[in-house]
């Protein structure tokens, strides 16, 4: 009988509760673009946005800025100190970009004067640097299969990383990349052929889910992917829209208006649980290069957006 | 996409036994057992009459799995790996060369877009030659509309060559046979160029080619898409992926070209849509319109270099 009591007895109250959840998985406010919501180790936010707009260079902020220590040396960079997994679906990932970025962060952080890259005169601290990029870690897959095999496998692998406390974040560039190949993956032809899975957009999708559910409760991380979108209708390829020379070009920002489709299957959209939309603005500082971009979170939806500009690799938040 | 009966020859552990038990689960080739879920699996293995045997199984597939993965690499690895087997090829036009900071770099799938007569087909000529002059490897070139010219590459060898030398016709000669051409006129031969060309690549038989060239990759592409069926546009991804495997693997420097079409307002687009924009790794555009000092060419995409960047060449 008394077994049957401990059933029901409490465990913990609520505020126990509470305090250990805070305690063990804090919200962290990220720097922009995330620092209007504050987020924590087993959300995972979807980053949305048309080719090209800065998507993994937002993945290279956010990647630096877990990497890099608290502090070193005396100055201090603000970052977590904890390891980073990137998921290359797009493969086209360039190692220079992060490493540029890592080196530009650190020279700025040590207030010392910029050079230029090319000159030798930028003396930033190589241990760190060292020390930071070994905390990245990186692995591309060429189709769906293999990245299944290595969500699979990734178990093992973050035990290996010092006891597995020190992964911190999942970096998924592109989970819409193998959509077209796995639309048109073969069907099996005998569909009752005993209770064979068959292969499948939504069956792989649902097993990606799955395998990494099961990570985030193994090890609690932050998972952030992204994700190309197409806006407004779809238009036909046979259609054009024909305008007279003399008639103005739509406007740019009623594109604002229009809402993005979703093409992942829902059983994606419903694991995600923050969705950020990035747009590029054109015509407002065409001068120099600097394209400008504006965020905007969908979910939980915020009516209000921010914009940055990109100035050789980095984010810059106007004021 | 192999059945567990070939896997038997290599680990005996996965035994009619063990192929009946996941046959039960509907799992008959390696794929299966991907997208199925590992644990319960293990449950039921445990629920068995021998769970011992199938247990190992289990953990034999997935090691075979592990195996035949890529292993992770830190940032410090990568930069080695980027910095030795990565290196810039020089596509002979110092317009070009400059704009894209010393020029093609290997790993990297670049499309050149630009309307007829812009100069692509030009581009690739002069790359494919300098390319076999100065470095030591062949060039593979896909010509789809017999654009490729062996007068005008013979043209830019004997420009690039030293006038005094007295053994121009030989030297030519000898750079040439280093540019490989194929005649390819559909999308299926393509693919399955590709990978006669990546097996070759990985099992070392051919020499080290340094430069893959396809000229226009849209041609090829272009009559597949559209409708509302997605084979066309997988046709498309898969060609991609191939290329940049190709690409990153065997730290070869893939050109591509595209046409551009009727866009909104009169306007000119690139050709192939929206789901190709995120494939290639570097977009360079080349705009129509001669002037004195050239032909202009900006950057549309690149993974490190700000994007609306231009700069004139001229291909002599």
């Amino acid at each position: 009988m008394t077994s049957a009591f401990s059933w029901i007895a409490a465990d913990e109250t609520a505020e126990q509760a509470l305090v250990r959840i805070y305690k063990k998985r804090p919200f962290l406010i990220f720097p922009p673009p995330f620092h209007r919501l504050p987020l924590r180790a087993g959300n995972v936010v979807e980053i949305v946005g048309p080719s090209p707009s800065a998507k993994t260079l937002i993945l290279i902020q956010a990647a630096i800025n877990c990497i890099l220590p608290k502090e070193w040396k005396g100055v201090s960079y603000g970052g977590l100190e904890r390891a980073v997994l990137f998921i290359d679906l797009d493969c086209r990932f360039d190692v220079s970009s992060i490493s540029r970025a890592l080196q530009r962060r650190i020279i700025d952080a040590n207030g010392l004067r910029r050079s230029s890259l090319k000159g030798n005169g930028n003396e930033y601290d190589k241990e760190l640097f060292v020390s930071s990029m070994r905390r990245f870690l990186y692995t591309r897959c060429y189709n769906s299969f293999e990245f299944l095999a290595t969500l699979k496998t990734l178990h093992h692998r973050i035990q290996q990383e010092k006891g597995g406390s020190a992964v911190y974040m999942l970096l998924i560039d592109s989970i819409g990349a193998f959509y077209w190949m796995d639309r048109a993956l073969p069907t099996s032809s005998t569909g009752n052929n005993n209770n064979r899975k068959s292969l499948s957009l939504q069956t792989v999708v649902e097993t990606v889910v799955q395998e990494i559910q099961r990570l985030l409760v193994a090890h609690p991380m932050l998972v952030l992917a992204t994700k190309s979108a197409a806006f407004g209708d779809k238009q036909s390829i046979t259609e054009v829209i024909r305008k007279r020379p003399d008639e103005k070009m739509p406007d740019p920002r009623d594109a604002q208006n229009k809402p993005h489709r979703c093409f992942m299957p829902s059983v994606w959209q419903s694991f995600v649980s923050h969705r950020m939309l990035l747009r590029a603005l054109d015509g407002e500082s065409k001068h120099q290069n600097r394209p400008t971009f504006s965020t905007e979170w969908l979910l939980p939806p915020l009516n209000c957006s921010d914009h940055f500009t990109v100035n050789d690799g980095c984010l810059l938040i106007p004021k | 996409m192999a059945p567990l009966e070939d896997l038997e020859r290599d680990y005996p552990i996965i035994d009619s036994n063990f192929r009946m038990f996941c046959a039960s689960h509907g799992i008959f080739t390696d794929t299966d057992f991907l997208l199925h879920d590992l644990s319960a699996l293990e449950a039921f293995a445990r629920q068995d009459y021998a769970p011992d045997k199938l247990e190992q199984g289990i953990k034999q597939m997935i090691s075979i799995i592990e195996s035949g993965q890529r292993p992770w690499l830190n940032g410090v690895e990568l930069l080695e790996d980027s910095q030795l087997n990565k290196c810039t090829l020089s596509t002979g036009c110092e317009g070009i060369d400059i704009l894209l900071q010393g020029g093609l770099r290997e790993g990297h799938v670049t499309e050149l877009v630009g309307p007829s007569c812009s100069g692509k087909t030009q581009i690739c000529l002069k790359s494919a030659s300098h390319v076999a002059r100065n470095s030591l490897g062949k060039v593979v070139y896909f010509d789809t509309g017999n654009s490729f010219s062996p007068k005008r590459v013979a043209q830019f060898l004997s420009l690039l060559s030293d006038p005094s030398a007295t053994q121009t016709n030989k030297a030519v000669e000898r750079d040439m046979s280093s540019i490989v051409c194929h005649s390819v006129f559909d999308i299926f031969t393509l693919l399955d160029m590709l990978r006669q060309l990546m097996n070759n690549l990985r099992s070392q038989i051919s020499f080290q080619v340094r430069m893959l060239i396809i000229d226009s990759l849209s041609s090829l592409i272009a009559p597949v898409l559209g409708g509302g069926g997605a084979h066309g546009h997988a046709l498309m991804a898969t060609a991609g992926f191939l290329l940049k495997e190709i690409a990153h693997e065997s730290n070869l420097c893939v050109v591509v070209t595209n046409h551009m079409v009727a866009g909104e307002a009169g306007m000119l687009k690139p050709a192939l849509g929206e789901s190709w924009k995120s494939i290639p790794h570097v977009r360079l555009l080349l705009s129509g319109k001669y002037s004195a000092t050239g032909t202009r060419i900006t950057i549309l995409k690149h993974p490190y270099l700000a994007s609306g960047k231009s700069a004139d060449f001229v291909v002599l």
